[in-house]
């Protein structure tokens, strides 16, 4: 599935294209290193090679947003999603309601991804960015992982 | 419950933060659709991160058992807080397995409704287990937490070894003063004809033997030999064992005593258990259901502990080992310690024979001219600690995969009615 990200970025662009390629593929290699050696840790480089090579098409794409971006960022989210599945190590057979509950939230994320992403598209072409909307962002992004860190670290209760 | 978070969380995060800030910086929109559900993913979970509350109930469908049986086993749930997905594994100690069902296994639990998850153990090895020892892993739904606990719902299952087929046994040399089943050579009330004397006063009329008496003219009696008990002391030499995978000398030792220790019972002799090795176990010589399930039980908590210790007979109790008793032992011949031990008993004039557990089927084929030498002399020596108790006049039989234990108790029981002719 992240194939079709790094494949779409290689022939929707017209500007160093081998560059983008190369990146992509790159991330595409570390994603299969990662899962071949069920390395966690690795997995996540090989989402920011291929998100990279995406990031440099639409850098240097310039112009209007890229209206299929929702699609592929709901390929991108659903492809991380069943590369950290695949390398949970569960060597037992879950049950088929279980089963069946996790493929239907996993899709059903991803089409949200695709279809909320799109009406974001929509509203956020419309308008003009400034630097108080940077400093927000930039913020966000920080307090997000701030208090991700926080309630992540292990407790006992 | 520990909660820890998955390795998701880091990348989520870290994807997310590299996501959104790509946008600003490069002005791009679209990254922003990229980085969403992640920073969505990894927020919803850290926010809604708790430990869910699951009650376990585990049954046992008996405390008891035989080697081989089918156990069912019921672990039931009752969540006060829902869980999407479960891991549940029931700890097992080696003997126990897994043939019907799934362990680990992985459930969704609803708040307030109670789940039950069946399993059927082979209980493939004899022993005293704990069984209920469960590990819980609860996930929240895109797995970015989990909370771990152990709960604790042990309860004891008794395994006991299955019985030897067992044709005859062994008659002790001597008997006891209560009554049982062995034919004493003492005249006494009894069944078996002895002899016949001549009357004096106080005999029995029923005991006249008539046709003695019309033959000589005067009143001839029949006698006859007492029906008594006998005292049997289990030996079991626990010093050593020769192990091959999950099979080891001291299964077919054991199977052999429960069996041999229920036949005796059955015909109310007494009997006492011995294990001598790294740790000294005894049971004093009784009759009774009750005795047969002290004897098995103390035999389920038998086990090889290696010891460099010399131990001799001077540390069983004296009570243990009643003089006349016959004593069976039960031995792989692999730790000098217990032949020493058993010789010393012969020395005392106790009637002891040994059952030699073959340990050649445990061992590795030889590989190369200095191991076949090396099995060579060790064969030579087991043939030479055989010999000593010959010549001791202690009968061996040898037990090994292509004989059965009623053939070994044949091979002794013939050797001591030879010696019995021969001593006559």
């Amino acid at each position: 599935m992240l194939g079709v990200v790094v494949a779409y970025s290689a022939l929707a662009g017209d500007r160093l294209v081998a560059l983008v390629t190369s990146i992509g593929c790159a991330g595409l290699l570390l994603t299969a290193l990662a899962l071949a050696g069920r390395w966690a840790t690795l997995l996540p480089w090989g989402f920011v090679g291929v998100g990279a090579g995406y990031a440099l098409f639409l850098s240097l794409r310039g112009g209007t947003v890229d209206a299929r971006a929702p699609i592929l960022a709901a390929t991108f989210f659903v492809a991380a999603e069943l590369s950290f599945w695949s390398i949970e190590g569960r060597s037992w057979r879950s049950e088929r309601e279980v089963l069946v509950r996790r493929v239907a939230l996993l899709f059903s994320a991803g089409l949200a991804t695709a279809i909320v992403g799109g009406l974001l598209l929509l509203v956020a072409s419309g308008r003009r960015g400034g630097i108080g909307y940077e400093a927000a962002g930039v913020a966000g992004a920080v307090l997000t992982l701030a208090l991700i860190t926080w309630l992540g670290r292990t407790e006992d209760r | 419950m520990t909660r820890s978070a998955s390795p998701k969380l880091g990348a989520y995060a870290g994807l997310a933060a590299l996501g959104l800030l790509a946008a600003l910086a490069l002005r791009l929109p679209e990254l922003v659709l990229f980085a969403a559900p992640f920073a969505l993913v990894a927020g919803v979970a850290a926010l809604q991160v708790r430990a869910p509350r699951i009650d376990v109930e585990v049954d046992l469908a008996h405390e008891r058992t035989l080697e081989g049986d089918l156990l069912d086993i019921s672990i039931r749930f009752d969540p006060s807080d829902a869980a999407e997905r479960v891991d549940v594994l029931l700890e097992l100690p080696p003997g126990l397995e897994v043939e019907e069902g799934t362990n680990p296994a992985t459930l969704r639990l609803s708040k307030g409704d109670e789940r039950v998850l069946q399993l059927g153990l082979r209980c493939v090895r004899w022993g005293a287990y704990r069984v209920g020892r469960v590990h819980l892993r609860a996930h929240d739904p895109f797995g970015v937490f989990k909370h771990e606990t152990a709960i604790d719902r042990r309860q004891a299952l008794k395994v006991y070894p299955t019985q030897e087929a067992v044709r005859s046994l062994l008659r002790p040399a001597e008997t006891q003063v209560f009554s049982g089943n062995h034919v004493a050579r003492q005249k006494a009330e009894g069944i078996e004809f002895a002899d016949i004397r001549q009357f004096v006063a106080g005999d029995r009329i029923k005991h006249v033997n008539w046709r003695a008496t019309a033959r000589r003219g005067e009143l001839w009696v029949n006698e006859h030999h007492a029906e008594r008990n006998a005292d049997v002391v289990i030996f079991l030499d626990v010093f050593a064992e020769a192990r091959r995978g999950g099979r080891s000398t001291l299964d077919p030792a054991l199977r052999a005593a429960a069996s041999l220790a229920a036949r005796y019972l059955r015909q109310r002799d007494r009997v006492g258990f011995v294990s001598f090795g790294g740790t000294i176990n005894w049971l004093l010589p009784a009759t009774g259901a009750r005795q047969l399930y002290r004897i098995v039980d103390a035999m389920l908590d038998t086990q090889i502990i290696l010891s460099h210790a010399w131990r001799d007979l001077v540390v069983i109790p004296r009570r243990t080992l009643p003089p006349q008793a016959l004593v069976l032992a039960l031995t792989p011949l692999l730790d000098d310690r217990a032949v020493t031990a058993l010789l010393d008993l012969r020395a005392r004039g106790f009637d002891l024979v040994v059952i030699e557990i073959s340990p050649i089927a445990f061992v590795s084929r030889p590989r190369g001219e200095i191991q076949e030498v090396a099995d060579r002399l060790w064969r030579l020596r087991r043939d030479a600690v055989r010999g000593r108790f010959e010549r001791a006049g202690v009968p061996v039989a040898v037990w090994n995969d292509e004989s059965s234990l009623a053939a070994a108790l044949e091979e002794v029981g013939a050797s001591r009615r030879r010696a019995r002719t021969s001593r006559v």
